[in-house]
């Protein structure tokens, strides 16, 4: 009996692979169980693909969207409907990077010890970033085209205007969307489109002039209106003449900035491109955004010309220029951005301060120089404009990115308007507009 | 203030279930942990049936009613003499109490006084055995001697008392009916906490049956029935019309249960008809192979006259017996070599029949009992071998199957196609949370096969993974009181019936869990105990019998004969005697 009784032991090995297997679930469970029950047949939480449970708000607590007796109900004012679509998403699922399926687990409220438990079984609470108010203004602001408004705390991170255009009321979802005006309506444009920066990414040429050329400051350039280069010509906006590099930047002026690419040489436009988080895709609170595009064209090309200034092949998105101008606001140091409300986790240097400082101070400039002070009464206004060329006969896309400098109000911009021409004139105004609620609330 | 008023209204079943819901994994610890303390603590004492007596004085205690002789360490009783055999004899008792000496191929044979011993050759008490030239005296126990070894002997349920486990378990039964009760919300049906009443009343008058019958083991049963309350929260989720059909099957196992049992009680009458009960287990199979229809890919349903069942099923219970062998013919090979034969011939109709998460489990005690009858490792990986090309030759032959793994552990890739079930099941899992969202709550039931091949799942939703992992701790808990109890066993053929069975229910658990939640392919066998399904329950108690009759703690099992009352108080024998017969220090007792 005694040896039958020790091979009894080989039972153990069944209660070793039940313990394993066991363990290894429980591990599975602690790692993916917050997406296991976001998977949208979780019957507990969704209804035929739509989250059945949560509530979404912006920074200031105004509900944007909730549910109330098994239905999925958003705030009562139309404005705020259509201003927030793109940042709280639509009940279908159709607007992928909207709070409703980005923050799936946390609006099912979803914790390992819980699960998908609720007391009252209305689920989580999401508080964004985003000030409803604020997309309200952008929405009134771009007057229905089509473009990208946002705004973002240079110090936090934190989104606090996200307007994606063009949208539409979340209860009365458009039933035809392959008309032109709902172009790429799912998409939100911040996060998931990418455009020509025009003469924005004059800022990047600049970025990489300053820390390259050590006598900027001691040159003076001539332009005639256009400059020849490689048998071809870039042409200017106007004809500047005898100007040192404040007021190049000032004028936007396309001659100093295609010698000054061509001197910098294609390899060190594109590395600083790639540094300054312009290419790859970011992540905003987890969302990759749509990649931008630099392509190095051959040294001493005409393209080479055109790339450093926006043009080319040149595509940025919105949010990685927003993030780009906001580390130049913040001394070099650009915040993770985050679409939910309470500062990021993370920051990284994009550039020296002292260099983030001379942009800012020349930033300045241009506004005093070019844009008009008063075009921007009570802002101390930093900015860049570009109209960047689409082609085809269509008007240009009209960008201007920048950011305030002020205590209480740290914010970076980023305005888009497509089509909407001069890029001071039609997108400054919209930024005009936005900045002067979130400054005079 | 609104918001307030509401919830107060509408929330009152959401808050009972709220608490309720911390309540069942609490009380399926409490239970668990009673059982398992009063299964597995203390050594366990052995039982002494006879002894042999040494020229010298000295006496070799025998624990067992099957015990080895010889100068190998393993053996039970140890001869330290150099002209006894390695493994020298065995002195074998049967259940009525006759002994019976066994020649295990020994160089110098066995003389019973003074006769050479052909094989085997019967012993009584006061007879001379020599071995080797050692000449010793068997002495046997009488009825009174047994009778006084087992008034000394500590009973189960003095410590850790079945009664408030039992009671524990009605708490666990009558607040399921609540909550269930609650859940239905206009749909509620008084029969459904009804039923979990019903339940924990036949769990009482069985625990009584018990206590007239003056046994005081229960755990093994409280087990199964704790299994069962979760089984029957599952049907009342999933169907609650078949409630009293699920409280059917419950009897009906447990009338299995008790007659096997009762049966298992005689080990020569049981080992009789072990081969006879093994061919009735194939002409079952065989039955259905020719007339089942075939369900869900796998073709093993019969239906006689409105009822449907799965002969496979009460297979398993034949198969345990099959496999179950005395000592003395645990070192014939020709019956080990028949074993093999008959497991093959199993393991392959159930292939055949496409239910080849059964064959696994087949096979898989097919392993455990070839490895504790030979101790042959190169048995195992021999048969393990067999059985892998026997596995490819079947995926080759049959490709849907192959389809059916191709998906195995990309349940997420193809979250519509191979992988449903299981994601559907991770999804609800992880709703549940530790603690569940209460019975009655979840959807995973509104999955085919839900409260069946999915139940896992099932239960993790509306109570919490806790309680899963403590249902699944309920089946581990027999497998390791298996272990501990062979260690006191009597006969080999209830140790190896006994881990048998726990091997079959343990196999089936493994592919049921693991499987729903990819990490092992999708079989689809049941959860024992768990899984709604008549035949499958009735089968599992039926294989808890040999759990029950491998438990050899005084008065603890009814498939354990007591010996025979005494008249009266004896007038000689007192506790404080120090009268023992466990063995462990026999230089301090005197008989």
């Amino acid at each position: 009996m005694n040896r039958v009784k020790r091979r009894t032991m080989s039972l153990l090995s069944l209660v070793l692979i039940i313990a394993m297997g066991l363990s290894f679930y429980v591990y599975r469970y602690a790692v993916h169980g917050r997406e296991w029950a976001s998977f949208t047949s979780n019957k507990a939480v969704f209804s035929q693909g739509q989250l059945m449970v949560g509530t979404v708000c912006d920074r200031n607590g105004a509900v944007l969207a909730t549910v109330d007796d098994g239905r999925r109900i958003y705030n009562e004012d139309p404005v705020i409907r259509r201003s927030t679509l793109h940042a709280v998403g639509d009940q279908y699922g159709n607007i992928g990077t909207g709070a409703l399926s980005v923050f799936a687990p946390e609006l099912i409220g979803y914790d390992p010890v819980n699960g998908a438990y609720t007391p009252d079984r209305k689920g989580g609470k999401v508080r964004l970033s985003i000030d409803s108010g604020l997309n309200a203004a952008a929405y009134e602001a771009m007057d229905g085209r089509k473009g990208v408004v946002a705004v973002e705390n240079y110090e936090t991170g934190e989104i606090v205007c996200m307007l994606s255009s063009y949208n539409y009321d979340p209860y009365y979802p458009p039933e035809d969307v392959s008309t032109p005006e709902y172009e790429g309506v799912y998409l939100n444009r911040f996060l998931s489109a990418a455009y020509t920066p025009g003469s924005t990414f004059k800022l990047v040429t600049l970025t990489a002039a300053l820390e390259r050329i050590p006598d900027l400051f001691d040159r003076t350039f001539e332009c005639r209106g256009s400059v020849e280069i490689d048998g071809e010509y870039v042409t200017c906006t106007g004809t500047h003449g005898e100007i040192d590099i404040n007021e190049a930047l000032a004028v936007s002026c396309n001659c100093v900035f295609a010698e000054l690419a061509v001197e910098l040489g294609g390899d060190t436009l594109e590395r600083y491109a790639n540094d300054l988080g312009l290419t790859g895709s970011i992540k905003v609170s987890g969302i990759k955004t749509a990649s931008g595009n630099y392509d190095k064209a051959a040294d001493g090309s005409v393209d080479l010309a055109w790339s450093g200034i926006g043009q080319y092949n040149d595509s940025v998105n919105p949010a990685a220029m927003l993030r780009f101008v906001s580390g130049i606001a913040n001394g070099g140091t650009a915040e993770e951005q985050t679409l939910l409300y309470g500062k990021s986790s993370g920051s990284d240097r994009i550039m020296k301060t002292s260099t983030a400082e001379t942009i800012a101070k020349m930033m300045n400039y241009n506004v005093y120089y070019t844009y008009g002070e008063d075009n921007y009464p009570g802002l101390e206004l930093c900015a860049k404009s570009g109209t960047a060329e689409v082609g085809g006969g269509a008007d240009p896309h009209a960008l201007f990115v920048g950011f305030i400098r002020d205590e209480k109000h740290p914010y970076a911009f980023v305005v888009i308007v497509e089509n909407g021409g001069s890029g001071s004139r039609t997108a400054g105004r919209v930024a005009n507009a936005v900045l002067q609620a979130a400054v005079n609330k | 203030m609104e918001n307030i008023l509401e919830s107060v209204s509408s929330g009152f079943a959401n808050y009972i279930t709220f608490i309720l819901r911390f309540v069942t994994p609490l009380l399926s610890g409490l239970i668990l942990y009673r059982c398992g303390k009063s299964l597995l603590r203390g050594r366990g004492e052995s039982e002494t049936w006879g002894y042999l007596c040494l020229p010298n004085g000295g006496r070799i205690y025998l624990n067992h009613w099957e015990n080895i002789i010889g100068r190998n360490r393993s053996c039970d009783a140890l001869m330290e003499f150099p002209t006894v055999s390695r493994i020298h004899g065995a002195l074998i008792r049967d259940s009525r109490g006759g002994w019976k000496v066994y020649d295990l191929n020994s160089k110098s044979g066995i003389l019973v006084n003074g006769e050479k011993a052909e094989r085997s050759a019967p012993v009584k008490s006061g007879d001379i055995l020599t071995m080797g030239g050692v000449q010793l005296t068997f002495m046997d126990l009488n009825e009174e001697q047994l009778a006084r070894q087992a008034e000394a002997r500590t009973k189960p349920g003095t410590i850790v008392r079945p009664g408030i486990t039992l009671m524990l378990l009605t708490e666990l039964q009558l607040l399921l009916g609540i909550q269930h009760y609650i859940a239905m919300g206009e749909e509620a049906d008084i029969m459904i906490p009804l039923s979990f009443a019903v339940l924990a009343g036949i769990m009482w008058v069985y625990y009584l049956f018990m206590r007239i019958l003056r046994r005081r083991g229960v755990e093994i049963e409280t087990l199964a029935f704790f299994l069962c309350t979760l089984g029957l929260s599952v049907t009342a989720t999933a169907v609650p019309s078949d409630m009293i059909k699920q409280l059917v099957f419950v009897t009906a196992g447990l009338f299995v249960f008790l007659c096997l049992g009762f049966f298992l009680r005689d080990l020569e009458r049981a080992r009789k008809l072990r081969w006879p009960i093994a061919v009735v287990g194939v002409l079952m199979l065989t039955a259905t192979l020719v007339i089942a229809k075939s369900t869900n890919g796998a073709k093993n349903w019969i239906s006689i006259a409105g009822f449907t069942f799965q002969p496979s099923e009460f297979v398993k219970i034949c198969f345990v017996f099959a496999g179950a062998t005395t000592m003395d013919r645990l070192f014939a090979k020709r019956n080990l070599i028949l074993f093999m034969a008959f497991s093959a011939l199993c393991v392959v109709t159930l292939g055949l029949m496409s239910d080849f998460g059964t064959a696994l489990v087949f096979f898989a005690a097919y392993l455990i009992i070839a490895f504790i009858r030979s101790g042959d490792f190169a048995t195992i990986f021999l048969s393990a071998g067999g059985a892998a090309l026997g596995g490819f030759l079947i995926l080759t032959v049959k490709p849907y199957i192959k389809d059916r793994f191709s998906t195995w552990g990309k349940a997420w890739q193809f979250a519509n196609e191979g992988g449903y079930q299981q994601t559907r099941t991770m999804a609800a899992a992880a709703s549940g949370g530790l603690f569940g969202v209460g019975a009655g709550n979840g959807w995973l039931h509104t999955v085919f096969a839900a409260e069946t091949d999915m139940v896992f799942g099932l239960i993790c939703e509306e109570h919490g993974l806790i309680t899963g992992v403590f249902a699944i701790g309920a089946l581990v808990l027999l497998a390791l009181f298996a272990i501990k109890a062979a260690a006191t066993a009597r006969s080999s053929f209830y140790v190896i019936g006994a881990c048998a069975a726990v091997t079959m229910l343990l196999f089936q658990l493994i592919l049921n869990v693991f499987g729903s939640l990819d990490i092992l392919p999708f079989t689809g066998v049941t959860f024992p105990f768990v899984s709604r399904g008549g035949s499958s329950i009735i089968a599992c108690w039926g294989l808890l019998a040999f759990v029950k009759a491998v438990d050899t703690r005084q008065n603890a099992s009814f498939a354990i004969k007591l010996p025979k009352r005494k008249r009266k108080k004896d007038t000689f024998y007192t506790i404080q005697d120090g009268y023992d017969f466990s063995g462990y220090d026999p230089e301090r007792h005197e008989v």
